[in-house]
């Protein structure tokens, strides 16, 4: 068993049916390549063929694919039928900042565990609470309280198995100012730390030294690549900071923006890190592309730095 | 009726469903593409689903709600100006489904999140000048069925409910310019003629939305429909499908993706079963002068389906 093993969060959009039986009959409806993005079965074997042998779910998904499969442990089963399980989901922890929502901010947070492990799963990367528009900059008191709500949540989570690893987001109200204040306010025993490679240095973080400074939180990664590091509160604090008018990507793949993420594969193997690593495309126009090219990148530049 | 009196609904750009190239449809810079394409393709009025999902999570620039519009263009009067570029003179219609708020056991918790977006619709309807709102009357049956098995012993409640929400929404149209209508899928609970039923109970300005292969493929011919209801129909979609529904697709949680066997259950305008021309005819002869939409949902490619639609459209009598 390799060191690290490599998982896909998914950025699939809806995905209509399980398996299609009748692929040949389907193509020729329209003749395009729709019949290649339409099942289940066909896109867990895309992860499986590139070595992803991981699947990160999406809590958006969960509308779709409960209604399609029955439940999360049939999912689960039809995933791993192919090759990929299933890690664990994302999680948002909505207004966990307020403390008039403490008691539903940690609800959610324990329904969602119950959710991943329904599908088998052990990691709940979970963004600490909402956009910074329209609720920053908080005070130190609702970053406290954030970090009980981690707390609470990682405390349940750790009873089940789960580990909970803070995700933070550039546009978070958890941002620059107080993001590691909130780390160090949650308790190690429960709450772990996501690393998103891109969303912390657009931050403005500067990546390896942050590695340096949690590597003893850091549970798992989502790996990506950015060019556009460092970005002002303009960018950080607008109303609608992830999905530009322009078209303009914050994420890259790995290999096509300005990271130095060799340098972290060289910190993580002086670590000897050994866990689940989430390749995310999010922003991607084709995630079947995004995939090949990530694994590309992995075998010939990154892999072979630690292995 | 002449052939630049059609609209084309929105509903041509797959806003939810895997593709290469997706993520492209929540930027604002490519519907902003899109309008002057719709123009060009001799449409010069569009059809909005109104989507409340693009409000959560910052995709603002998905033009299908309130929230979306404000944000991007401060108010309706700078996006219709935005249309305006592309050669697009009007908003004609706004379409509103419930699916969004299926997802729980919780019926007070559905129909109070429909009951409140759609009035948000309804209103963004009236400030885009638009002439209709056309409402899907339930979720989908099978959606419903999953979460609620016991739909079958709870039809009459639920059905009270419905009345008493468009009720509330008619109340609310009244006092706009805007026709309220009610959508006939052959997914929904109030399914074909079922229609019919529900309608009777509203009040007399609510009105039907005719579309073509959703009566089709629940088996209803949609000319007959048409002349027999003609003075009931608020707004025509011009639909197309060869869709044969033998396995009770209406019924399941995904109707529009039939499980047992992977099919387009709708084709663009002219590629199915639907004979649009006579349709079309028909509305001519009875004189029908109000809105009429084309919806192609069948190619991933939204180019070739405007112009598969405008082609259509051109061997049309003018």
């Amino acid at each position: 068993m390799p060191n690290i093993r490599y998982a896909n969060m998914c950025h699939w959009k809806s995905i209509p049916y399980r398996k299609i039986d009748n692929f040949r009959e389907f193509y020729y409806e329209d003749k395009t390549n729709t019949a290649y993005y339409s099942d289940w079965d066909t896109i867990l074997k895309y992860q499986a063929a590139l070595g992803f042998d991981g699947i990160e779910i999406a809590p958006w998904d969960l509308a779709d694919i409960l209604p399609l499969f029955g439940s999360p442990e049939n999912f689960t089963a039809f995933a791993k039928d192919r090759g990929v399980e299933v890690i664990g989901m994302f999680h948002g922890a909505h207004a966990s900042h307020q403390a008039d929502h403490f008691d539903e901010a940690v609800r959610a947070g324990r329904e969602a565990v119950e959710t991943i492990v329904k599908f088998g799963g052990s990691y709940m990367n979970t963004c600490p609470t909402q956009n910074y528009y329209g609720s920053g900059p908080l005070t130190r008191e609702e970053v406290q309280q954030c970090a009980r709500v981690m707390n609470e949540i990682g405390r349940y989570a750790t009873d089940y198995g789960v580990k909970i690893g803070l995700h933070n987001e550039f546009f978070c109200a958890i941002n620059l100012p107080n993001h590691r204040e909130l780390i160090e306010s949650t308790d190690p025993r429960y709450v772990h730390y996501c690393l998103d490679t891109a969303q912390v240095a657009i931050m403005g973080e500067d990546l390896l030294t942050f590695y340096r400074d949690y590597r003893d939180r850091i549970s798992t990664f989502h790996l990506k690549d950015t060019a556009s590091e460092r970005q002002p509160d303009s960018v950080r604090y607008a109303q609608d900071p992830e999905i530009t008018d322009d078209g303009t990507r914050w994420f890259w793949e790995p290999g096509l923006g300005t990271l130095d993420l060799a340098g972290l594969y060289h910190l993580l193997k002086e670590d000897q890190f050994k866990g689940w690593m989430s390749i995310e495309y999010d922003g991607s126009p084709d995630l079947l592309a995004s995939m090949a090219l990530t694994r590309y990148h992995l075998d010939t530049v990154l892999r072979p730095i630690y292995d | 009726m002449h052939s630049d009196q059609f609209a084309m609904s929105l509903d041509l750009i797959n806003r939810h469903y895997q593709e290469p190239n997706r993520n492209r449809y929540e930027s604002k810079y490519f519907w902003e593409e899109l309008y002057p394409l719709i123009g060009a393709s001799g449409f010069r009025s569009i059809e909005i689903p109104y989507e409340p999902v693009w409000q959560f999570g910052g995709r603002s620039g998905v033009p299908m709600n309130r929230y979306c519009i404000n944000t991007k263009y401060e108010n309706t009067d700078n996006y219709r100006a935005a249309l305006a570029k592309g050669d697009v003179d009007r908003v004609v219609g706004v379409t509103f489904d419930s699916n969004l708020f299926m997802r729980n056991a919780n019926l007070d918790f559905y129909f109070g999140a429909t009951g409140h977006f759609a009035g948000e619709a309804l209103a963004h309807a009236a400030d885009l000048n638009a002439e209709y709102f056309a409402i899907s009357p339930s979720a989908y049956y099978g959606r419903i069925a999953h979460y609620h098995p016991d739909l079958e012993d709870r039809l009459g409640a639920f059905t009270e409910r419905v009345v008493a929400l468009v009720e509330g929404l008619a109340v609310k149209a009244k006092a706009t310019s805007v026709a309220l209508v009610l959508r006939n899928e052959y997914w929904s609970v109030f399914r074909g003629e079922h229609i019919l039923a529900l309608l009777d109970r509203l009040p007399a300005g609510v009105k039907l939305d005719v579309d073509t292969a959703h009566l089709t493929i629940a088996g209803i011919d949609p000319a007959a429909f048409i002349t027999a209801h003609r003075d009931r129909i608020g707004c025509v979609h011009l639909t197309d499908t060869a869709f044969v529904d033998d396995a009770a697709t209406w019924k399941t949680p995904n109707p529009e993706f039939p499980a047992h066997r992977a099919t387009q259950v709708f084709r663009d305008p002219g590629t199915g079963e639907v004979d649009v021309p006579a349709i079309v005819s028909l509305l001519n002869q009875l004189g029908y002068a109000g809105p009429v939409v084309c919806s192609a949902r069948q190619t991933r490619d939204p180019f070739r389906a405007l112009l598969r639609t405008r082609a259509l459209l051109n061997h049309l009598q003018n």
